[in-house]
């Protein structure tokens, strides 16, 4: 460029560049952080600014009068006869990322501008170059990438969206679980991943987001491109810019689907096994009648008994089957669930359980005490509810091999947030260790060996939960004092809304007491 | 503890006379001089009252006990041939008391009943202890119960 066409392209004037504008100029030159360079056209330096200086090292009375080769590594020497072929024609090198070299012979990565000079005539007699470091960026770019193939290539679904749900990046894994292609989804509401009845629970997200909370494994259902429901463990975080705002959030998404399978396989292979438990105590109770009846009419046929006899031997056989067939209906009919919650009454579920494990408690030496403070009925299926109570009465009983004190009581819930009644299971038994309470509610866990299968407890939360309930668990093995203490609060009716985004904890605790 | 006389209770009544007792037992004793003996134990105990009459029916001498204790007991001066024993008893169960009669008179053979099925863990546990009885689940048929007792009498 020459002095007129610098003047008209700074000051929109030519002969602009008085005394007072070269200062000005030469201002900016000397406090830029690039580095402003200019050299002849056999690449000697002739100016040198301070960006150079901290740049490269060099002090400008040292370096200026030098070959511009100095800064340049040996192995790209010829990159300056053809940046110097391009000025001689008069031509500019823009944004030319290459190596440099700094005077402690470190290299770097720097981006470079040159432009060619030319005297008052128009004839290039030397070249300007603007040198910028860009280890910084290089270093950034290199970490984004590093980050961008791990976002890529994991199982995951990692997903970004704005305040608004409006999908902002889309990976592989959301590709292969969602059935999108980033190009048709980025742009678009995160609303289509969530199904109808579900959409609810993105507010409730969103406020969360709003506020800087975390939302840690929660399990949810979403709905993929070809309508198919997917189950998920999301964990969604906010994205805070620099000044600490919340501007969207990053979703991890996992697929679950074959997990929730086993589980519900587990649960239902448990509720086979208290089904049988059950059954077995309840064959007990039959049998034992039965036994005497076919007594009493073997004994009614010998030849030497007495009418009055036969009559004694018939009249204890009919008491004795109508034992049974009490037992049967008290017991066996509460094994027809119907699929939809009914009204049920706590305490007729929780005798019936007791009258099951009837015999077992007395082999035990174990003396129960119940008390029924709130009669009221609560909404739910009465199968489930029996399932709950065996469990539980079952592992008090294992506890208490030795006898002791089985305390129920069913009274109204104290939980404020829900109206409901409150089961408390009390039992004298040998309690839990304090390493053993936090692993009851996982699944396979027993300290039972053979004879346990682990997943009572865990079922029995599950089941808790599907009724919008709550279980703890309690207990002391301090000798003399030892027991266990389950507390159940079960809703009124849980036809409301059971799962909202705030589910972050279970629906179950247990601590040492 | 418990250990019943020649006297049948069922339930509170009181079914069988005591001389009607003595009167088969007398017809037994003229089958056979030497009648084997037979310990009945069962807590339910309409049950091992008239399993015990039946019994004594086939001509078995016969003692009941309602629960394990009492069955060690009478098992001390009765001295029985056999036992018969319900598994799912309070305080001691047929099978601690199988196990401890093994041990304390060797002779005497043992036969358990139980009308459950979940049992089998109880079975287990005394297998690893290294005792095994041969079991008969409830309800079993007089004639089957006679039967089997024969059958353990002559093998």
């Amino acid at each position: 460029m020459t002095s007129n066409q610098i003047s008209a392209q700074l000051f929109g004037k030519t002969n602009a560049l008085t005394e007072q504008s070269k200062n000005f100029l030469a201002a900016i030159v000397a406090t830029s952080d690039d580095a402003i360079i200019s050299k002849d056209l056999n690449g000697i330096i002739n100016s040198w600014n301070e960006g150079a200086r901290r740049i490269f090292g060099y002090e400008a009375d040292e370096i200026i009068g030098q070959s511009i080769l100095r800064l340049i590594p040996v192995e790209l020497h010829h990159e300056e006869d053809f940046i110097l072929g391009k000025i001689r024609a008069g031509e500019r090198v823009e944004h030319f990322e290459t190596t440099r070299m700094r005077k402690n012979g470190e290299r770097f990565p720097i981006s470079v501008t040159i432009s060619p000079i030319r005297d008052d005539n128009g004839v290039v007699i030397g070249a300007s170059k603007i040198a910028r470091d860009i280890s910084d960026r290089r270093r950034a770019d290199e970490s984004r990438f590093r980050l961008a193939a791990i976002v890529d290539s994991a199982d995951d679904a990692i997903i970004s969206k704005n305040l608004d749900g409006i999908i902002t990046s889309w990976n592989n894994g959301a590709r292969r679980l969602f059935g999108y292609e980033e190009e048709e989804i980025i742009g678009q509401s995160i609303l289509r991943l969530i199904p109808e009845h579900l959409r609810q629970e993105e507010d409730e997200i969103l406020r969360k987001l709003r506020t800087g909370q975390k939302i840690e494994h929660y399990e949810t259902t979403r709905v993929s491109k070809s309508g198919a429901i997917r189950e998920v463990a999301v964990t969604i975080s906010p994205i805070c810019n620099s000044k600490g705002e919340v501007t969207g959030a990053s979703k991890i998404a996992r697929d679950i689907s074959d997990r929730k399978k086993v589980e519900r396989m587990a649960i239902e292979a448990e509720k086979i096994a208290t089904t049988g438990r059950m059954a077995a105590a309840i064959a007990h109770e039959i049998n034992n009648p039965l036994a005497s009846v076919l007594n009493l009419i073997f004994l009614a046929r010998q030849d030497d008994v007495s009418k009055q006899d036969i009559r004694n031997y018939l009249a204890t056989a009919e008491s004795e089957l109508e034992r049974v067939s009490h037992i049967a209906r008290q017991t066996l009919g509460y094994y027809r669930d119907t699929g939809s919650p009914s009204e049920v009454q706590l305490r007729d579920l929780m005798q019936n359980v007791l009258s099951v494990y009837h015999s077992k408690l007395l082999a035990h030496g174990i003396v129960v005490d119940a008390e029924y403070n709130d009669l009221r009925k609560i909404r739910g299926h009465s199968g489930e509810i029996v399932q709950i109570f065996s469990n539980v009465i079952s592992n008090a009983i294992d506890a208490m091999a030795q006898g002791g004190k089985l305390s129920i009581a069913i009274a109204q819930s104290a939980k404020t947030e829900r109206d409901g009644l409150k089961i408390v299971v009390n039992d004298t038994g040998h309690g839990i260790s304090r390493e053993h309470l936090g692993k009851v509610f996982e699944p396979f866990f027993t300290t039972k060996g053979n004879l346990g299968t682990g997943i009572g407890l865990w079922v029995t939360r599950q089941l808790v939960e599907r009724h919008g309930g709550h279980i703890s668990i309690s207990s002391s093995t301090e000798p003399g004092n030892s027991g266990t203490i389950v507390m159940i609060d079960l809703p009124f009716d849980n036809s409301g809304d059971a799962n909202s985004a705030n589910t972050g904890q279970l629906g179950s605790s247990a601590e040492i007491r | 503890m418990e250990a019943a006389n020649t006297q049948i209770f069922l339930g509170n009544r009181n079914l069988v006379n005591s001389s009607e007792v003595y009167r088969s037992e007398e017809k037994a004793e003229a089958r056979a001089e030497a009648r084997p003996k037979i310990l009945v134990v069962d807590d339910e105990r309409l049950l091992a009252d008239t399993t015990a009459a039946i019994l004594r029916h086939a001509g078995f001498e016969t003692r009941i006990a309602y629960d394990g204790f009492a069955a060690l007991e009478v098992a001390g001066s009765f001295r029985p041939d056999y036992i018969l024993a319900d598994i799912m008893m309070p305080a001691m169960n047929g099978v601690e008391l199988a196990i401890a009669i093994s041990k304390m008179y060797p002779a005497t053979k043992i036969m358990l009943f139980s009308g459950q099925a979940g049992i089998s863990e109880i079975l287990e546990q005394s297998k690893a202890r290294g005792f095994e009885f041969p079991l008969l689940a409830k309800p079993v048929h007089s004639a089957k119960l006679i039967e089997g007792f024969r059958k353990l009498k002559d093998g």
